[in-house]
């Protein structure tokens, strides 16, 4: 698998795990207290202007439901997550090779070619994607209802939705921080309360399973653990 | 009625006069165990080994200070003592000092000017020193130390303890022992072994228990209480001999081990131990480090092969069954099992093992608190390098959780130690150092 900005390798996620893994330990406050988990109704978003809140709460409840037996992506707090992402080194592209020249609408097998960081695709995206829906159902997407979000964002997979050749990607980046801000520790706003780790029996930052791995066909019985020591 | 008040005063008389004598007779020297020639001279490195042995350094360098000028800060219930400037500088140093002077303060506590030096030198122990190792020792500060003009903090302690002539009291408690070294046994290995630990090394300061008057409880083997464990700083310093000690269940190789890397199958030297190791055994030879593991391990007789205890299995089932946790198991299942396992083994000479391990089950609780919440430093050794760390866990763990992590580990494989309250924690927040 190629290694390309915004698309990164199960390698190199890795690698990124394991600097935040080193890194937790000087974010954290001085207390051990855990940090109460955030509630989204009162957070306040630091890059998200209002109507993109708006988009990004939508299209995120739409990506991964709360009606299904797990926890959805708005209790796992992913807007959150993203929110903070875009303003971090991912979302300002801050140690990727940005220089053109630039060929946006090159083969994607080449590779991440807009001129646009991640936070400037969600910028220019929004509106267009806002704009389609008000000219073909009538409304911007938030206000949508849930089945006619679903086909406009089948639409968008599939590349129906005429977006500009450097906004192309927009789906896939906002599908790819849903999935992240679902499944991260919550040491980075999403995955609230480990919910979504305790869903799929992932146990979290524990790191240690020597004992475990002749132990065939049966449960595992501990809860996860995040990087700052939370337990669920 | 006449009669008594001539008993009274003649009574008051006596006792002034005694106690004049007291504090204003010059105090004796102790001489030379060994009438050497006077162009008696020690082979080339000697007096440097012996002042490793003896571990001068620690003490008589400050930190980020020039090597033995003193004005290291020690910490005492009575104040603090400053160490003195021992490099051969005639105006701060010890460059005026004669043979038999360096010898007084060596071996009877007693300064070049008569006054006599707070225990917190290890006269006691350097008492039972060979004279070819206290001639070494001072040819080698007087000849290899470089003078440094380095004028120490006088050490002002609180009324009593100012008073350095009770000293001479205490030195009739404390200074009991015959000068020289033990009679020897025919066995080299044990002898040399005994020589170092009761000598140079010191170890009895730090490992013996403290009398009532805060003498050393024990010089030698022959002592009910010698090396069965003290305090320094806070930190438990294990016992050294008995049932259940270091000693007793290591082999004497990995005794070895430990005293010249810092580091064995067992365990690593953390606190006071870990600057010993770095700042004197790492410099004694393997045969040296060798004698005082066999010495450690014959001096009680054949200790006993450590049975395996039933109670390191039932943790070990228990961590690995992880069902019902409570929550200091369940603390260590998520922080520190990754290195130290359910089997509470750790990897030799990487992480330490935490059963029957001193620092764990210490009844001072200082060092295991110390180690959880800010992490702890192997000392880099010539034969081990590494520097290897532990992180520490104050910002991922509060007061309970440490609590109840303690007392899970000092009652896991077998441990046998009382609980931890988190009420004892808050003590040990700030870095000790």
């Amino acid at each position: 698998m190629t290694d390309l900005p915004g698309f990164p390798s199960r390698r190199s996620f890795l690698k990124a795990s394991a600097a935040g893994v080193a890194i937790s330990g000087f974010a954290l406050a001085a207390t051990a207290q855990p940090a109460p988990p955030i509630q989204l109704d009162q957070y306040q978003p630091v890059f998200f202007t209002d109507a993109e809140w708006a988009f990004v709460l939508a299209a995120t409840a739409r990506l991964i439901p709360s009606d299904g037996d797990g926890p959805g992506a708005i209790e796992a707090g992913v807007p959150v997550f993203i929110d903070r992402e875009l303003t971090g080194d991912f979302g300002t592209a801050v140690d990727w090779y940005m220089q053109g020249p630039h060929n946006a609408a090159a083969d994607p097998l080449l590779g991440w070619q807009t001129p646009l960081t991640p936070a400037q695709i969600y910028r220019e995206a929004i509106p267009a994607v806002n704009a389609w829906c008000e000219q073909t159902h009538g409304a911007i997407f938030a206000d949508l209802a849930p089945d006619q979000q679903d086909t406009v964002l089948t639409a968008m997979q599939e590349g129906e939705v005429e977006l500009a050749p450097e906004i192309r990607d927009f789906f896939k980046i906002l599908l790819q921080n849903t999935k992240e801000g679902y499944f991260a520790d919550p040491i980075y706003g999403g995955n609230a309360g480990m919910a979504a780790w305790a869903y799929i029996g992932f146990p979290g930052a524990r790191a240690a399973y020597k004992e475990w791995v002749g132990r065939h066909n049966i449960a595992y019985p501990l809860g996860p653990v995040s990087i700052s020591g939370d337990r669920a | 009625m006449n009669t008594i008040l001539r008993v009274i005063g003649g009574a008051a008389v006596l006792g002034a006069a005694g106690l004049a004598a007291f504090v204003f007779v010059p105090v004796q020297r102790t001489v030379a165990v060994t009438d050497l020639p006077a162009d008696w001279k020690a082979p080339e490195g000697a007096g440097e080994y012996v002042m490793y042995a003896g571990d001068c350094m620690a003490c008589h360098t400050a930190e980020g200070g020039e090597p033995f000028a003193g004005g290291r800060a020690i910490h005492s219930p009575m104040g603090t003592i400053w160490s003195t400037n021992i490099t051969p500088d005639p105006e701060t140093g010890i460059g005026g000092y004669t043979l038999d002077e360096f010898r007084a303060a060596m071996i009877d506590g007693i300064r070049a000017d008569g006054a006599h030096l707070y225990p917190a030198m290890p006269y006691e122990n350097y008492r039972l020193m060979t004279e070819e190792d206290i001639r070494a020792l001072y040819q080698y500060f007087m000849e290899d130390v470089a003078p440094v003009n380095n004028a120490v903090e006088a050490t002002a302690l609180s009324f009593p303890f100012n008073m350095r002539f009770g000293i001479r009291a205490w030195n009739w408690l404390a200074l009991a022992h015959e000068a020289g070294p033990s009679a020897a046994t025919g066995d080299a290995a044990f002898d040399r072994g005994a020589y170092l630990v009761q000598g140079a090394g010191h170890c009895a300061a730090c490992h013996s228990p403290r009398t009532t008057f805060m003498a050393q409880d024990g010089l030698t083997e022959s002592d009910e209480n010698y090396l069965t464990g003290g305090e320094v700083a806070g930190w438990h310093a294990p016992a050294l001999r008995g049932e259940g000690s270091a000693p007793h269940v290591w082999a004497v190789e990995e005794m070895a081990a430990y005293l010249s890397t810092g580091r064995n199958a067992h365990s690593a030297a953390n606190g006071e131990m870990g600057l010993v190791v770095r700042d004197s055994l790492q410099h004694l030879t393997d045969e040296d480090n060798l004698a005082i593991a066999t010495y450690l391990k014959a001096m009680d007789g054949e200790p006993g092969t450590p049975t395996v205890a039933e109670a390191a299995t039932t943790t070990e089932t228990m961590l690995t069954e992880a069902t019902d946790l409570d929550l200091g198991a369940r603390l260590y299942m998520d922080n520190c099992s990754a290195c130290h396992f359910v089997d509470g083994k750790g990897a030799a000479e990487i992480f330490p093992e935490l059963a029957n391990n001193s620092i764990v089950t210490a009844p001072q609780i200082g060092g295991l608190a110390n180690v959880i919440l800010h992490g702890a430093e192997l000392p880099s050794t010539e034969h081990r390098p590494m520097k290897l760390k532990m992180q520490g866990y104050a910002d991922r763990l509060s007061d309970d959780e440490v609590a109840a992590l303690m007392t899970f580990l000092r009652q896991a494989w077998g441990n046998d130690a009382p609980p931890v309250a988190a009420s004892e924690i808050g003590a040990f927040r700030a870095p000790a150092h």
